[in-house]
């Protein structure tokens, strides 16, 4: 039994926090009209290929560097503590729908390319209501496959070279990025650190990855421990910005933080922090051991980081005062970041019923840590 | 990593279970000469265990189904016996020792007055030295125990021309001295007494039953409510007692209950809030046994349990309807184990109001976070600095 870090584990998140401290620069987003296209995506997501991010829990045989999930987590917490604008999302996920769901050779010929960097992807999910959908039917041809209908909510699929398409019961597809047919439109999303996209097949040509069934519960886990590493780190960035703000801050001749009704809030999500970078840190172990309880863990981390960052952000907004609402204040960037990730796996409501549903089979008192 | 808790062929509890298994019906005396009553203690108290083991030996106490002595005697064995450990002579150890951690005496803690609440260190009730004895006279409230208690840890002012913080000192003071009456609280619950009021009328103390130095009160206090802060910060209804979230959606799975979308989704948040508590604690204690000194951790786990607590409760309660507001301990199903003192949601619920008041209030204790853990502008007491028999005349001065 250790519930604390390692220090090889402190160590990668300081190496992370140093690299994009220095290449993360979200003052370009700063000026009223600037979108994601002006986050420097690619320039900053060239850099991280170079640290071999991409395929850092590729396993080694496929030319990852095989790391595990609490080694993930410190990475993508330093991602989600700088909003650093690049497709590393989209890139995880498409990389575990394929090891989910490709044959051996698939999974030979893919990864290794997205490991080293040559190759990017994204995974196409989510139908246009926002839910894991049907709305994209494969059409045998000869050797292959066409797609037809449109998928939404795809994460880096404008920067993507493949995109891997969820079809119908639990099945896969690979399809080239610029292929005709396949018609990638960037959505007007609010959280303009992150490409989000729509995506139109219209008889695209298509690959099917061999493997179907019990895909997607095995990549929803990892995508929401991936948005909950995120958001756990934002709420204690936030949480530091706001005390800083807090102690910096004079009105009516004191420090604004002398004040007890900011200082009982900020308690609050002090609180709210330990326990979401707690459940995050579990969560991790949780899916790298293969543990029975890791699904509960996953949407435990998920929803308590997600309430939590939605607080964290409002709050820091109010604290600021009306500074903290202009686009030149990086606030609302943040703000942002924490409604989309609660909203973009379905909302925090929904995994609260994935663990009721997971305590009505298997009781409470078997539960958990 | 590793977040497995010690398993069920660890040798450090196959250790422990024999021993219960050869001693099937202990008496305290012989858990407290096992060890066992102060396990974290050194010998020849305790054993010298770290907190997983600690852990484990709780576990093992619940399978034998047997009170640990610290439900029992709990401030003699968690918040107050280890000063004497420190700070005691060999005198005080050998005398106070042995039948505090056989359940023989139990203690109780004689710190909060009428007049201070949560500023605590406002204490009225004074000692004053005469040859070889104090002489207290004062009045304690809200204390646990002191109708059952043998020997009580006082907390009184020695050096009134001191500020408030500096002039006090501990006593190790016998209940059953003259001069002490102990009136009993009813409180809203309308269960068996918590909590006594406690009078001293020119009590004499003996001046070896002072604990550590004159003017050490103060540190002293400060010690043994982190370790009782730190304890209270368990996921269970009331201060880490009583049930859990984990039993409140195991019953409201029972009945049916669950099935209210609402209710569901409420207790979804709840069971969820639970296990972040759960880990906290483990990860306060795999900090020990890495050797972190503990920290303000356990004000931050208090702030979040405590109305953790009361939260359940009062789902466990509204699951009942008007039917919540007849004295019934059976709200709902709980599976069979031991729950400490809140051994049913009725009596949680009820008593429930008293967890964040307990141990400094929830608003002291935001801001004990604030301050020390977030490094917020401290709040000014005026009266800090002041000798304290000044106090009232400074508040005069301020008031006109």
């Amino acid at each position: 039994m250790n519930f604390s870090l390692d220090e090889d584990h402190i160590a990668l998140r300081d190496a992370a926090a140093s690299f994009l401290d220095k290449e993360v620069d979200l003052s370009l987003l700063l000026t009223h009209g600037r979108t994601v296209q002006d986050s420097n995506y690619d320039g900053l997501w060239k850099k991280i290929v170079e640290l071999g991010w991409p395929g850092i829990v590729i396993p080694e045989a496929f030319g990852g560097l095989g790391m595990d999930y609490i080694d993930l987590v410190m990475i993508i917490g330093e991602m989600g503590r700088t909003l650093a604008p690049a497709p590393l999302f989209g890139t995880l996920a498409g990389a575990w729908a394929i090891e989910r769901a490709g044959s051996a050779a698939q999974k030979a010929d893919i990864l290794p390319l997205i490991a080293s960097g040559e190759r990017q992807v994204c995974l196409a999910i989510a139908d246009a209501s926002g839910a894991p959908g049907e709305g994209v039917k494969a059409t045998p041809t000869n050797g292959g496959y066409t797609l037809t209908g449109e998928k939404s909510y795809v994460v880096d699929a404008d920067c993507a070279d493949q995109i891997v398409v969820m079809g119908q019961d639990d099945t896969y597809y690979l399809v080239d990025r610029h292929a005709d047919g396949v018609d990638v439109s960037l959505l007007p999303w609010r959280d303009i650190t992150r490409q989000v996209c729509s995506v139109r097949f219209d008889d695209a040509p298509a690959e099917r990855l061999e493997q179907s069934g019990n895909v997607w519960p095995w990549v929803k886990d990892r995508l929401y421990l991936l948005l909950a590493a995120e958001s756990a780190a934002g709420i204690a960035t936030v949480l530091a910005d706001t005390v800083g703000y807090a102690n910096e801050r004079v009105a009516f001749g004191r420090p604004i933080g002398a004040f007890q009704s900011i200082k009982h809030q900020l308690a609050e999500i002090a609180a709210q922090s330990e326990c979401a970078t707690a459940g995050v840190q579990y969560a991790a172990w949780a899916l790298s051991v293969v543990d029975a309880k890791a699904p509960l863990a996953a949407a435990m981390a998920q929803a308590y980081a997600s309430e939590a960052y939605k607080t964290a952000t409002h709050r820091n907004i109010q604290v600021y005062g009306a500074i903290g609402f202009t686009w030149e204040m990086k606030n609302h960037l943040y703000y942002k970041r924490a409604r989309a990730n609660s909203e973009l796996l379905g909302a925090p409501r929904q995994q609260r019923e994935e663990i009721v549903l997971w305590l009505e089979t298997d009781r409470p008192d078997k539960a958990a840590a | 990593m590793d977040f497995n808790l010690p398993s069920e062929t660890d040798p450090r509890r196959l250790e422990i279970r024999a021993w219960f298994e050869a001693h099937p019906d202990p008496s305290y005396t012989q858990i407290a000469e096992r060890g066992l009553a102060a396990p974290n203690w050194p010998a020849p108290w305790g054993l010298s265990a770290d907190p997983e083991t600690q852990y484990i030996i709780e576990e093992e106490f619940a399978r034998a189904g047997i009170i640990p002595p610290y439900n029992i005697n709990a401030i003699a064995v968690n918040q107050c016996g280890q000063s004497l450990l420190v700070h005691g002579t060999d005198a005080q150890r050998e005398e106070f020792l042995p039948p505090a951690l056989a359940c023989e005496h139990i203690w109780c803690m004689l710190f909060s007055e009428p007049s201070g609440g949560s500023d605590l260190a406002a204490i009225r009730t004074t000692a004053r030295r005469e040859g070889d004895h104090y002489i207290i006279n004062g009045q304690k409230i809200w204390t646990s125990a002191a109708d059952k208690a043998t020997v009580g840890v006082l907390v009184a002012r020695t050096d009134p021309s001191l500020p408030k913080h500096k002039g006090l000192s501990q006593f190790l003071l016998d209940m059953n001295t003259p001069g002490v009456t102990v009136r009993p609280i009813y409180d809203m619950s309308g269960e068996e007494n918590e909590y006594n009021e406690v009078f001293f009328d020119d009590v004499r103390i003996p001046a070896d039953r002072l604990l550590g130095k004159e003017g050490d009160g103060w540190r002293l206090v400060m010690e043994q409510l982190q370790t009782e802060r730190s304890a209270m910060t368990k996921p269970g209804a009331v201060w880490g007692f009583g049930p859990t979230a984990r039993e409140l959606m195991s019953g409201l799975i029972e009945t049916g209950k669950i099935k209210d979308p609402l209710v569901r989704d409420e207790a979804a948040q709840l069971f969820i809030e639970g296990e972040m508590l759960r880990l906290l604690v483990y990860r306060n204690m795999s900090n020990r046994i890495n050797g972190k000194p503990a920290g303000l951790e356990g004000n931050l786990g208090k702030m979040i349990a405590s109305p953790h607590g009361q939260k359940l409760s009062d789902l466990a309660k509204r699951t009942q309807g008007a039917a919540g507001l007849i004295e019934n301990q059976d709200v709902l199903p709980l599976p069979d184990k031991h729950y400490g003192l809140f051994s049913n949601w009725d009596y949680a619920f009820w008593f429930g109001p008293a967890s964040t008041l307990g141990v400094g209030t929830q608003e002291i204790l935001k801001n004990t976070v604030a301050e020390h853990v977030l490094g917020l502008p401290r709040d000014t007491d005026p009266t800090a600095k002041v000798p304290f028999k000044e106090i009232n005349k400074t508040k005069l001065k301020a008031a006109s």
